[in-house]
Formats: structure tokens, C-alpha cells, sequence
């Protein structure tokens, strides 16, 4: 590889957003009139909330320039608009008999980028929201965030040299410590995927785990990291933090936030991205962001579905894909 | 598509009693009351119930230490764990989710057969894992549904797990 070729490398990762971020807002179609006198808009705006108020276009303005939103189009056929308008008491000689019949956007836009379709068509309110604006137009990470993703991801792809394909890693962002780790063992078992390994190492720093006999001592803390593996990391990463922060019983936690509980407000590593099996694993350990490097044919977080914008689960985490892609994708053929 | 259970054999019909036992002894032991057994050659190779709290890990579903029990089962009789799973029927009281859903059909699980539907996390009822992974497995569902569905309804209730069983009616009702 050519020096020249390096920096590219180290760019290239992105939110793997839901659909309903990164999509344009769906369309529908709405009639308009046309305001006689521009004196009367004020009055006019109020008759019309009162007597027609369409509460599912509430994100909407109602005039623009010299042109009103009367209601969407299934309402009625164009030549019984006036009618409707009659019938609902709403004062028809405010506007002239011509309709017209204008895109608007059906729900509210989420993000800057979609207002600016939509609110071309017809004016629409719009509310910025700051932390979802940075994230999709991923400018969320600093650089020494990045600097840290990085090293965490190089991290993994250590780790996965101890099994067969794809390492992970989990870390506690609070104190940036690696917990756990796992690499993939399914030669051993078809389960033990880097993944689920990694959170089953999770559960033996909080006095649990199932796949590996939990030894008496007082290093729960690191007893989420193979001895091995954690010289291997001290030696390579030195400066850095390992192990989980004292884990406490179910009786002494108070807040939602005190913890650790499962992988609550934990960043999962991991070098390929994971199966179906392993980002549903992710969902019930409520992982609060996962990384990966490489996209696979059977990835469920972005490339075959995207488990974790699944509407009716009862957690979401935030994946971000392409993390030290290349350097990842190169594990394949190992 | 789900089943319905009416079309199980009398066989079929005593496995999935079986494994209501052991989602009786979850709920007795304060996890979710999910009970699961794996057939193979018309006999019992793996059993089990969740075991999340006792390990603090949510991934130990009864499903998934099923698959763990076939490995060393596997192993033990020296045979090849492919081939074994591939002939291998699974019985569980509710709808696998998503999670073990892909477990079992990642392993080409040759069928499925569940109580009530999961519709917290359900691997058809909230996605469709199997049209993403497009499985062999045959899939059937709706057996003692109700009776399913009440355990998993007094767990998550947080009744006094000494409680008498109730007869829940849980129609259009989530749990």
C-alpha cells in the first residue's frame, strides 16, 4: 500500500440512519384559492383554522403569497370544493372561483435537508434539531473522537486475529475503558459469534456470563478480557483503560443511569458488520452505539435490513458503518 | 405465514406440553417464562428456559441455550452438528425472536413450532427475519396461545410468582 493511499482509509465512516431521515418527506396533494384581497389574509386564516382545521397538515403554513391551503385533495373532486367550503361555513367570497392543486409535504420534515425539498413546494414549519442534524450529515465526532474510534477499532481488529474472522470490543465511553471483547469461535460453537461472545464477556464483569466458567476473585472488573488478550492490549495501547467500573446488584442501583446493566450506555466495536442474530443481541443488551468496518451480504445494520430502526422495538441504538473499512475488509481472507 | 397449531399430531402436541414445563419453572424463577425443547429422532436433545437474569446476559434465551445443548450433544455422540440440526424440531412456548429466530434458522433448523406470539420481539411479528434470510424451516404457531401469553403477561405484571395460574383472556391485548 502507497503512502499516498493512507489518508483515505482513515475517513469514511457514516451514520446508518433510518429511512425516514434520509428519504425525501412523502407528498400529497392539497387545493389552494386564490386571495381577492390581500387585507383580508389575517381574518381569513382564522375563519378557515376554525371551520376546516386539518390537524394532520398542522406542520404546513396556510398561505402563501396570495394563494391559501384549503384541505387535502381525497377530501373532494375539484368542482365541489366550493361547495365543501359552503357547506363547512367557511366565507367563499374571500377567495376568486379558480382552484389549484399544490404538493405539500404529508408529515413534517426531520431534517434540514428534507425542509428544503418540502418547503420549496409549500411553506412549512420546521425545527431544527441539533444533535440529529450533526448526526446525519456526520459531523457528530471531533477529531480526537475519531482519533479514539480509530484506536478502538484497531483494537478489534487485534482481537479477531484470535479467532477465525470478526473481532469485537466493548467500551465504556464515560471512561473510554475497554470492558470486553470477543472474536468469533463458531468452529467451537455455531453461537459464538464475535458479538455474542463479546456479550457474554459483558455479563462476567457483572457477576455473570454463561459460556466460560466465572472464577472466584476480585478481578470482575477485568473479567471481561482473556488474560492473553489483555497483555496483548496493555502492551500495544499503552495509556489506555481496561476493565468495566464496579459493577453493582440490582438493590443498590437507584437511577436508570446508575449502573452497568447490560451493555446500557455501552459502544460496541466490531469489525464486520453483525448477522440479524447479533444486532438483536445488541437490542436486548441495550448497546447505545454500535461501529463497524466492513458491511456484509447478511449484515442487518444497513446492508441486508437494518435491525436497529426497527419502529416497534423497545430500544434503539445508533450504528455507524465503515470504520477502518479497509484495513477490515482486508480480515476476509485471512 | 403462522399456522394454525389445530394441524399438530398428537406427538407434536405432547412435545409442546413439555415444554411449557419448563416455561413454568422460569416464571417460578423470575425469568421471562419462555420454555423450548429441540426433538431430534423423536427424542428430547436439548431443553431449557431463559436464564437472562441468573447470567445477566439478555441474549440467554431458551432458544439459544437449546442451540448450545445440541452442540454438545453433538459432540458427545460424535456426530456432525449440521446435519443433527437440520432434523431437528423446536418447540417453544412463544413466537422466537428476532434474535433466535436467525439463531435457528442460521443453523437450518428443520421447524418451528411456538405457542403465543411475541409481539415484543417477535422474528415474524415485529420483522420478518425470515424474509430476509429466506430459511427452510417450516414455521407453525398458535398453540395454547393464551395460556403462553398469560405467563409471559403475570411475569411482566410482576405478580406474586406464588400466585395461582390465571385463565387470561389476552385477545387484541399487548402483553
Amino acid at each position: 500500500m502507497s503512502a499516498a493511499k493512507r489518508p483515505k482509509l482513515e475517513v469514511a465512516m457514516e451514520p446508518v440512519l433510518p429511512e425516514d431521515l434520509t428519504e425525501d418527506v412523502p407528498l400529497i396533494e392539497a387545493y389552494t384559492g386564490i386571495i381577492l384581497d390581500a387585507k383580508s389574509i389575517s381574518r381569513m386564516v382564522v375563519d378557515l383554522n376554525s371551520t376546516i382545521p386539518i390537524s394532520e397538515l398542522a406542520h404546513l403554513k396556510r398561505v402563501r403569497a396570495k394563494e391559501i391551503l384549503l384541505f387535502p385533495t381525497t377530501f373532494t373532486t375539484p368542482d365541489k370544493v366550493i361547495e365543501v367550503l359552503k357547506r363547512k361555513g367557511f366565507n367563499v367570497e374571500w377567495i376568486s372561483d379558480q382552484i389549484n392543486v399544490v404538493q405539500v409535504a404529508e408529515v413534517p420534515p426531520k431534517t434540514k435537508k428534507q425542509y428544503d425539498v418540502v418547503n420549496k413546494l409549500w411553506p412549512c414549519n420546521f425545527h431544527s434539531n441539533k444533535y440529529l442534524e450533526k448526526l446525519c450529515t456526520n459531523s457528530l465526532f471531533n477529531v480526537s473522537e475519531l482519533e479514539d474510534h480509530k484506536r478502538f477499532m484497531r483494537m478489534c481488529i487485534d482481537v479477531s486475529k484470535h479467532g477465525i474472522k470478526a473481532g469485537a470490543i466493548v467500551v465504556d465511553p464515560k471512561t473510554r475503558s475497554v470492558v470486553a471483547v470477543g472474536f468469533d469461535k463458531t468452529s467451537e460453537n455455531p453461537n459464538k459469534h464475535a458479538v455474542m461472545v463479546a456479550i457474554d464477556n459483558v455479563a462476567r464483569t457483572q457477576d455473570g456470563g454463561a459460556w466460560e466458567p466465572i472464577e472466584d476473585g476480585d478481578g470482575a472488573s477485568l473479567a471481561g478480557i482473556p488474560g492473553n488478550i489483555l497483555d496483548d492490549l496493555n502492551a500495544n495501547y499503552p495509556g489506555n483503560s481496561f476493565g468495566a467500573s464496579c459493577y453493582k446488584g440490582k438493590d443498590e442501583i437507584e437511577s436508570p443511569d446508575d449502573g452497568p446493566y447490560l451493555c446500557t450506555n455501552y459502544y460496541v466495536y466490531v469489525t464486520h458488520e453483525p448477522c440479524i442474530m447479533c444486532a438483536m443481541a445488541l437490542i436486548h443488551s441495550r448497546a447505545k452505539r454500535v461501529f463497524y468496518g466492513t458491511s456484509v451480504p447478511e449484515g442487518a445494520l444497513g446492508t441486508a435490513c437494518k435491525i436497529h430502526t426497527v419502529k416497534d422495538l423497545n430500544h434503539h441504538y445508533e450504528a455507524f458503518r465503515g470504520l477502518l473499512k479497509e484495513e477490515c475488509e482486508r480480515l476476509n481472507g485471512s | 405465514m403462522i399456522m394454525d397449531a389445530s394441524v399438530l399430531s398428537d406427538d407434536e402436541k405432547k412435545f409442546m406440553d413439555e415444554a411449557f414445563k419448563y416455561a413454568q419453572e422460569a416464571l417460578e424463577a423470575q425469568e421471562v417464562p419462555v420454555g423450548c425443547i429441540f426433538i431430534y429422532e423423536n427424542e428430547i436433545i436439548a431443553l431449557g428456559r431463559n436464564e437472562v437474569n441468573r447470567t445477566r446476559n439478555a441474549t440467554r434465551h431458551a432458544e439459544i441455550i437449546c442451540i448450545d445443548q445440541v452442540n454438545e450433544y453433538a459432540k458427545k455422540n460424535g456426530l456432525d452438528l449440521k446435519s443433527v440440526l437440520a432434523e431437528t424440531s423446536v418447540y417453544v412456548t412463544v413466537e422466537p425472536c428476532i434474535m433466535c429466530a436467525a439463531a435457528l434458522y442460521n443453523v437450518n433448523i428443520k421447524s418451528i413450532i411456538f405457542g403465543c406470539q411475541n409481539d415484543r420481539f417477535g422474528g415474524q411479528t415485529v420483522f420478518d427475519v425470515a424474509k430476509v434470510l429466506g430459511p427452510k424451516t417450516t414455521v407453525k404457531g398458535g398453540f395454547r396461545a393464551e395460556e403462553a401469553m398469560g405467563l409471559l403477561k403475570e411475569f411482566y405484571k410482576g405478580t406474586n410468582p406464588s400466585a395461582p395460574s390465571t385463565k387470561v383472556k389476552t385477545k387484541g391485548k399487548k402483553m
